[in-house]
């Protein structure tokens, strides 16, 4: 049964400092402030509460920085000794915190001195990190492999999931690797979490959590972080089922080109290796297929009423999404004929979780 | 095609027992070489035993080997070494794969299919390994469309047609009643069955023909060959899984179509054998026979085309009813097309009302791994003063004393590094990062 096994929390931090200086920049421009230590206040309360609320609940933290990423803490690694112990504090929570915030304090500071342009953050690394993570600890024990004579109950693996908090916008160059990283999700059954805190909706975030069973949630109310992760994000998948937990509204399946890492609605598929271009193209940049002249022109003909670089609203009516123009100088598609209904915040969602995900 | 026999392909194939399905696809074909493969299945030391009916009992658990102190640590290190090795033998460049499939599944239910020499009939074990193949290769292909065709009393018959959906195609091979064998099979009959099923696709997808065969007679009404020609002109590839023996016929349409043919010589190579026929065929493989053979139209098996495709919206399941343009049946949740915001209620599909073809990102990116592979790590060999202490991917430390049983292609130390970001993984995340997650944590890409 259930009972016997904890859970594992592997928290997925983007730390991107330009992102988090916007979004404690204060009203009116940003309703909402939120700096970054008091997000990180309340995430050390989040994961106290993770640990406290089973004795076999483990974790890993890990941070996505601007072209690194690390992993800040992971409860299966020897605390350190140079901790004091405080008797005022259960020890588990003050590894968790004062690692997690030394960490961070270091590794920022060592980002001081660098250039004014900052890299985008290493969102993907962190994430990849947090399912090798996840793999190492659902292996069985190596000695339990090794002797297949002690029985190895595998009903005491512990139940993964995955919280992504991000703060940055899409970063379309990695799109190919958050799809790699979403089936082996869905290969390990890892639960993909994603809380965007700051900026508009993430395209690949929301296919990942819901490709994975998750649950996305684009934070409006910054104020009451805390809240939202207790009650969206602390529940493991089990018990996911019987709560309410705010589902997807509607999810965006568009997909990254390949040629300019446009986000894009409608593109132009290679049919040998499946790239995808924002517009015809003679030949295939990732297979060197040469595509038949007949096609480009029906294709090209056809072109200005559909094929653009998509506009599509952001759900969100707080921001709405920048206009990605093409660089071919095409005139983006009517606003009028793609306007979908802006769509509710997730209070208006409380009803019960029944978002199984599809088989694709 | 005689089987191969120098002594490097003896290597690789040796290396091959652990059945994962790329392997030993477009290798070596035929009894000779599946003798071999099964063997050493077996057992490494035995002789051959070519036939299931000709093999006495076999103890399969006496062939793994504990060491000394009774573990089984130098047979699981053994297969990692295999594994590596196997994967550094493949191509680490991108190739052109046929990604968007349509396949014609033929299944023999003639009386040949109710023998016992596979456990339990060969009709119920190909009925089951049917339907694993189905549900595999749909994840591997998700652009792609399975039609089934039965051969039984002579003639072909459609048992379902071709559908992209798994479920409705696992639904096919689900009514065993309805398939129960009887009879003799026709070859032609079913071949031509599935050629004018196929007759109208698109020019950009490729046609295949997979026959699971038990019989060793076809009985037709006219000139098989003819039909032959027929599929190459039309460019179909035709696969053969003989549970009996080999036919010359069904030999020589897979050779000359481009396709596979192999005879299983036990339940666990049917399998293999069949599974080997999931990933998407490299182009390049097959692309010099089909043109010398059909004097030289088009460069691969299948021309090239470029497709314009919509990415959808989800609705969610709560959002108001609405009618859908595919069954004009109201429910809540479903696809907008982006083009023409219709509704439909399951992609891919074609939109019904602009014609876009409209596909989910997630069915295209399941196969761009086979595009953008992970670069190979090489085993560490030597452990520098400040090399990293644990792994860069999970973190799990490094053992700190050197392994005592050197087995070749793996670190002594446990060590693996990536040429790109230097950094220092595991075995364990070796296989992981390069089998299922193909991204390097390190890179990130
Ligand atoms: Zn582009
Ligand atoms: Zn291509
Ligand atoms: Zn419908
Ligand atoms: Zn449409
Ligand atoms: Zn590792
Ligand atoms: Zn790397």
């Amino acid at each position: 049964m259930a009972d016997s096994r904890g859970s594992h929390l592997s928290v997925v931090l983007d730390l991107s400092p330009s992102q988090w200086h916007l979004s404690a920049e204060n009203p009116p421009t940003n309703p909402f402030p939120l700096s970054l230590s008091s997000f990180l206040s309340q995430l050390l309360t989040f994961l106290n509460a993770h640990i406290a609320s089973k004795h076999e609940n483990s974790l890993a933290v890990f941070g996505a920085f601007p072209r690194k990423s690390i992993l800040l803490y992971a409860s299966s690694n020897t605390p350190t000794s140079d901790d004091t112990m405080d008797a005022n504090w259960f020890p588990p929570f003050r590894q968790v915190d004062f690692t997690v915030v030394r960490r961070i304090t270091e590794e920022l500071d060592s980002l001081e001195g660098a250039s004014e342009d900052e890299a985008p953050t290493a969102l993907v690394g962190a994430l990849t990190k947090a399912l090798c993570y996840v793999n190492r600890i659902m292996q069985p024990p190596a000695q339990a492999i090794a002797k297949p004579s002690d029985k190895v109950d595998l009903s005491t693996l512990p139940e993964p999931h995955i919280l992504i908090l991000s703060v940055s916008p899409d970063l379309a160059t990695s799109y190919i690797p958050i799809m790699n990283a979403i089936f082996s999700a869905q290969k390990l059954k890892v639960m993909i979490d994603v809380c965007q805190i700051y900026g508009e909706d993430s395209v690949f975030l929301q296919q990942a959590a819901h490709l994975t069973g998750g649950s996305y949630i684009l934070l409006e109310r910054r104020d009451a972080l805390l809240q939202y992760l207790i009650m969206c994000f602390l529940s493991p998948q089990s018990i996911r089922q019987t709560l309410s937990v705010p589902t997807q509204d509607r999810i965006d399946f568009r997909a990254a080109c390949f040629c300019h890492k446009n986000i894009v609605d409608i593109g132009f598929i290679c049919s040998v290796c499946l790239s995808i271009f924002c517009q015809p193209v003679p030949v295939c940049s990732t297979c060197r297929t040469k595509f038949p002249m007949k096609t480009l022109q029906r294709l090209n003909a056809s072109r200005p009423a559909s094929a653009n670089v998509s506009n599509r609203p952001s759900p969100s009516p707080a921001q709405s999404r920048p206009a990605v123009t093409s660089t071919n100088g095409d005139t983006p598609r009517s606003h009028g004929l793609s306007e979908l209904p802006s769509t509710s915040s997730i209070n208006a969602h409380t009803r019960t979780a029944s978002n199984g995900t599809k088989s694709s | 095609m005689p089987p191969r026999r120098d002594a490097d392909f003896m290597d690789v194939d040796s290396d091959s027992d652990v059945s994962l399905p790329e392997d030993v696809r477009g290798k070596g074909k035929g009894k000779a070489k599946a003798g071999r493969k099964k063997d050493k299945g077996k057992g490494k030391a035995k002789d051959t035993q070519p036939y299931t009916w000709e093999a006495s009992y076999t103890r399969s658990w006496e062939t793994v080997q504990e060491d000394e102190a009774g573990s089984l640590q130098s047979a699981v290190e053994d297969w990692l070494a295999r594994g590596r090795r196997k994967r550094l033998l493949n191509p680490a460049t991108p190739i052109r794969r046929t990604i968007i499939r349509h396949l014609m599944l033929l299944l023999d239910l003639s009386s040949a299919m109710l023998d016992r020499d596979m456990r339990p009939t060969r009709f119920d074990l190909t009925l089951q390994y049917a339907r694993e193949f189905v549900a595999e290769w749909f994840d591997q292909n998700p652009l792609g469309q399975i039609g089934v065709v039965g051969m039984r009393a002579g003639v072909g018959e459609r048992v379902g047609e071709m559908s992209g959906n798994p479920q409705e195609v696992l639904g096919y091979l689900k009514e065993r009643h309805k398939l129960e064998p009887t009879g003799d099979p026709s070859l032609q009959n079913a071949i031509e069955m599935a050629r004018s099923s196929m007759s109208h696709l698109p020019t950009h997808s490729s046609r295949e023909i997979v026959i699971i065969y038990g019989s060793l007679t076809t009985c037709d009404p006219g000139n098989i060959h003819e039909t032959l020609e027929t599929c190459m002109k039309d460019r179909i590839r035709i696969s053969v899984v003989a549970l009996a023996a080999e036919m010359k016929v069904c030999r020589e349409m897979c050779d000359k179509t481009g396709g596979h043919f192999a005879v299983a010589m036990n339940e666990g190579h049917f399998k293999d054998v069949l599974f080997e026929l999931v990933p998407p065929p490299a182009q390049h493989a097959s692309a010099p026979r089909i043109i010398s053979n059909s004097a030289g139209t088009g460069t691969g098996s299948t021309p090239a085309d470029l497709i314009m495709m919509g990415f959808p919206t989800r609705l969610p399941d709560a959002s108001p009813p609405s009618l859908c343009v595919c069954h004009s049946d109201l429910r809540s949740d479903g696809f907008l097309c982006p083009r023409c915001l219709a509704k439909v209620c399951d992609v891919p599909t074609d939109c019904d009302i602009c014609g876009l073809m409209i596909v989910s990102s997630p069915h295209l990116a399941r196969s761009y791994h086979h595009l953008f592979p992970v670069k190979q790590y090489e085993a560490v060999m030597s452990v520098e003063a400040d090399a990293a202490l644990a792994c860069h991917a999970c973190a799990r430390p490094f053992p700190t004393a050197i392994s005592a049983t050197v087995t070749d292609g793996l670190s002594p130390w446990a060590r693996y590094q990536c040429p790109e970001c230097k950094q220092d993984y595991c075995s364990d995340c070796d296989i992981f990062v390069h089998d299922v997650i193909h991204c390097c944590p390190g890179c990130g890409k």
